[in-house]
């Protein structure tokens, strides 16, 4: 038996602005449904009416607890007080939201005020039988980590975790939302901001920048116009094992060969 | 109430530099005396014409080429010739009492520093400028030109940090220092290690972390949230990380680079235990993510030893649109336009002409080979290293070499 609770937000889709599953935090969930059973929690804070909550419990969640909070609110004392009261072993969650302020750090406070340890980018969970648990981290380029972490923790889920199951309308139907009022303070730090829609900048020319050491505006043409060409080594019809040794060599000068 | 009456006399000559030139100089704005004039020397065209002079009598001749300058030349860039910079070596700047610092925390994983290390020491001179403070660099210990990278004090970190996942110890190393030295700013880099210290540092002092700046200036900070839809922005907090490619890097600066004490912090109860790197699949890499990637198209018709040369060299398999519509390999395996742009370090092309839409799907790799039997091929222009010989003789042998290799 494990007590797993997963944060779950709203996500924002990238092209119709629509309210949808966080991509990670469905990951999340995906992982804790495929755990072996026990109490699983699920919490969000922010709107009960959003129409993506549903969508959560169509993946055959049977109860989503909902602190109902407005946009601008920190949720964190919140959800640490409703942690503490329902102390489950693992706590799951995405790791960025997609629609809010998106800075990955909430579950690092969480973590911090409960006390306990976070592994964030995980992509896979095993428990052992000594009520630890055998993670495994995305790191870039596709390689992976593994690292032992006793209960309780928090873990963030990476994108390259298995992919959410989709969701079935009887599930979400059928699936309750528990509200749970509680007080939130205004986030003052958020609220300091000044927003405004995000514009795309020009990229940053790295070739021929001013005192990006050498170069200068030619350097900076050339590199904006020229498609870029290879070296340019050409063998023409060598043997079989002429053409493979060139390889060989060229693979190993690049350190591309396994060891 | 009128406003006050001008005095251009007045104005003029706050805007006159001092020199002892033939002619008066002025200052596009008024000058303050004790700042430097300008960076630049400044060209004197009398001088240069001074120089080109070969003869006077019985008619003027010039040479502005500079080849037949016997004289020693009286402007230094004069001597340079036209449009080409002299390179300059640039001058140590010492800053020994700060009004504040700024940190600069680095990964230098695996023993470098990356070009996001690079931007985030960028980013902390450009903050410590404004403030007339000093750059205090943070990173695992190694051999490095700090001075070079705009560093004026470094802050050694134990340097096994760059090798192994220690962030439970970075955390608290941090964390010290910021107390002991309390900087204006703290910069992180958001990269995988970088960004989650960061969060880690931010959560332990109960401070804010901006995540991920996109743009930066002394009195402006941005970053992207609401699903990439807004902008947020204020003015410089004290805890920052920094995105890749969001400043540039420094140009040539030479500072001081003075050691400081290193910090001793311990972690009172570790919790993460030790990590170890997996093998894994290369074929169940996704192709964005891929490191390596062995590529196919319409000349491989030897697709057992497609597959074998994959798992000889630990590289993805992939093919071109080609390929995967005749159903060789499946469509998440495709690259190019209509599939996955990749933007592997190496990418070994076999039997692939290079249309456009590849070509398009491979723009951010970094080594290329291809082998092809035509010559004409766009692929074998984009190519750094090009074979013109047919795949299904170059395969076998190739695996063949790979196995002697290996066991030999």
């Amino acid at each position: 038996m494990v007590d797993v609770a997963v944060l779950l937000s709203v996500g924002r889709h990238p092209v119709s602005g629509r309210a949808r599953r966080a991509p990670t935090d469905a990951r999340a969930l995906e992982l804790a449904l495929s755990l072996p059973p026990g109490r699983r929690t699920a919490l969000h804070a922010g709107s009960p009416d959003s129409p993506a909550l549903r969508d959560y419990l169509g993946m055959g969640l049977a109860e989503l607890t909902v602190l109902p909070m407005a946009e601008g609110r920190d949720p964190t004392d919140a959800l640490v007080a409703r942690l503490r009261a329902a102390a489950p072993a693992i706590v799951l969650t995405g790791n960025r939201a997609e629609g809010g302020e998106d800075s990955g750090t909430l579950p690092y406070s969480l973590a911090h005020a409960l006390g306990w340890a976070i592994v964030p980018d995980v992509v896979a969970l095993t428990l052992n039988e000594d009520g630890s648990a055998e993670l495994v981290q995305a790191l870039a380029r596709g390689q992976r980590r593994a690292l032992r972490v006793a209960v309780p923790f928090v873990a963030t889920i990476h994108p390259a975790a298995p992919a959410p199951r989709p969701s079935a309308f009887g599930p979400a139907r059928r699936g309750r939302i528990t509200v749970e009022p509680v007080d939130a303070p205004v986030d003052t730090a958020l609220a300091a901001c000044a927003v405004r829609p995000w514009r795309d900048r020009p990229k940053r020319l790295t070739v021929g920048a001013p005192g990006g050491g050498s170069g200068g505006a030619l350097d900076r043409l050339r590199a904006a116009t020229e498609a870029k060409a290879g070296q340019g080594r050409l063998l023409v019809g060598p043997t079989p094992d002429e053409a493979a040794r060139a390889i060989y060599d060229c693979l190993q000068e690049q350190g591309m060969l396994p060891r | 109430m009128t406003a006050r009456r001008r005095d251009p006399r007045a104005e003029r000559a706050t805007r006159v530099v001092p020199s002892d030139g033939p002619r008066l100089r002025l200052a596009l704005t008024a000058l303050d005396s004790a700042a430097p004039v300008s960076v630049r020397p400044r060209r004197d065209p009398r001088a240069r014409r001074a120089d080109a002079t070969v003869q006077t009598a019985p008619r003027l001749r010039l040479d502005w080429t500079g080849k037949t300058l016997a004289a020693p030349v009286t402007v230094p860039l004069a001597a340079s010739g036209r449009g080409v910079r002299a390179a300059v070596e640039p001058v140590l700047r010492v800053i020994d009492a700060p009004a504040c610092l700024v940190f600069a925390v680095l990964d230098r994983a695996d023993g470098a520093l990356s070009a996001l290390d690079r931007q985030v020491m960028a980013a902390a001179r450009l903050l410590a400028d404004a403030l007339d403070g000093a750059v205090v660099a943070l990173a695992p210990d190694g051999p490095e030109d700090w001075g070079a990278l705009g560093a004026d004090r470094v802050l050694p970190l134990p340097a096994a940090w760059s090798h192994e996942h220690a962030p439970e110890s970075r955390t608290a190393a941090i964390h010290a220092a910021i107390a002991r030295l309390s900087p204006v700013h703290a910069l992180f880099p958001e990269s995988q290690d970088g960004g989650d210290v960061a969060r880690r540092v931010a959560a332990m002092a109960g401070e804010r972390l901006f995540a991920g700046v996109e743009s930066l200036s002394a009195q402006r900070v941005t970053r992207r949230a609401g699903g990439g839809a807004r902008e947020l922005s204020c003015a410089p907090p004290r805890l920052m990380s920094i995105a890749a490619d969001a400043v540039a890097p420094l140009g040539p600066v030479r500072h001081e680079a003075r050691l400081l004490d290193p910090v001793t912090a311990e972690v009172p109860t570790p919790t993460l235990g030790p990590t170890r790197r997996l093998a894994v699949d290369p074929d169940g890499v996704g192709l964005n993510e891929a490191d390596f990637i062995l590529s196919a198209g319409n000349g491989v018709t030897d697709w057992a030893a497609f597959a074998e040369l994959g798992r000889a060299l630990g590289a993805t398999r992939a093919g071109s649109r080609v390929v995967c519509d005749a159903g060789h390999l499946p469509r998440d395996r495709q690259v190019g336009a209509s599939g996955t742009v990749v933007s592997a370090r190496g990418y070994l092309a076999f039997g692939i002409a290079g249309a456009p839409q590849h070509l398009q799907g491979i723009g951010g790799v970094g080594h290329v080979i291809a082998i092809n039997t035509d010559l004409h091929a766009a692929m074998i222009k984009r190519a750094d290293l090009a074979i013109i010989a047919d795949a299904q003789a170059v395969m076998p042998a190739l695996i063949r070499l790979m196995r002697e290799r290996t066991h030999g």
